[in-house]
């Protein structure tokens, strides 16, 4: 009878020292606070490619630096990174350094985006050296030059 | 007798451009308040660079304009976004 009393005990105290232990087991870890979104990458000009002809994405199919008199001159400019407002500007000029044309474009990129920009002159253009220059917001971006023939 | 050629003409020339990304906010209407020496055709140049479209603020401030060659300074007029 002695013996069955020490079992009950033993059998309490085992059982009191498992719940102590189960209510002592460390918390799951939380889990890892979400990593805060990268900051939006800075707006910068990628690439400004010349061609006479454009698709639906705006990049120009073949891009090339000479043209035939009759050409839609295009040039493609790439963009990366997001801005509320660029003014992209494309200034094209002849090689005698005479302003053929000005075109501004404002946008908002929320990414990479494709800005494109044509100049098209009916009566055919002179032969010659052209060049583009790409201005993002008052800054040159990149100039391309090109051959009529 | 000169020799120089002359410059190409480059005033039929055609421009345009477009973009994948989509365009800035339009900014909202503004207030302006009328100086000395002001007219709707001068403010009109200011906000819009056209002289002509003096007829979009007259309009916008019917409610307080009645002839539009005349505003005062100090008035405030309602100036409706650029479009």
């Amino acid at each position: 009878m002695r013996f069955l009393r020490y079992l009950v005990l033993l059998c309490l105290v085992s059982l009191c020292f498992a719940a102590c232990q189960r209510s002592e087991a460390p918390e799951a870890a939380p889990p890892p606070a979400a990593a805060p979104a990268p900051a939006p990458a800075p707006f910068r000009v990628s690439g400004i490619d010349l061609g006479n002809a454009i698709g639906a994405d705006k990049r120009v199919a073949a891009p090339g630096s000479s043209f035939a008199a009759t050409d839609t001159i295009y040039a493609s400019v790439a963009t990366e990174g997001a801005s509320p407002s660029v003014t992209l500007v494309a200034r094209w000029t002849y090689q005698d350094g005479q302003l053929v044309s000005e075109e501004t474009q404002t946008i908002a990129p929320t990414g990479a985006a494709v800005t494109e920009f044509h100049i098209a002159k009916p009566d055919g253009w002179p032969a010659g050296g052209y060049q583009v220059e790409v201005i993002a917001n008052g800054a040159s971006a990149g100039t391309r030059a090109f051959q009529v023939q | 007798m000169s020799n120089d050629k002359p410059k190409p003409d480059f005033s039929n020339v055609k421009s345009g451009s477009s973009s994948t990304a989509p365009k800035p906010a339009a900014p909202a209407e503004q207030i302006y308040t009328v100086v000395a020496g002001d007219n709707l055709s001068k403010i009109s140049r200011k906000f819009y660079g056209d002289a002509n479209q003096w007829k979009r603020i007259f309009e916008a401030n019917r409610d307080q304009l009645k002839n539009p060659d005349l505003i005062h300074p100090g008035q405030k007029l309602k100036i409706p976004a650029k479009t």
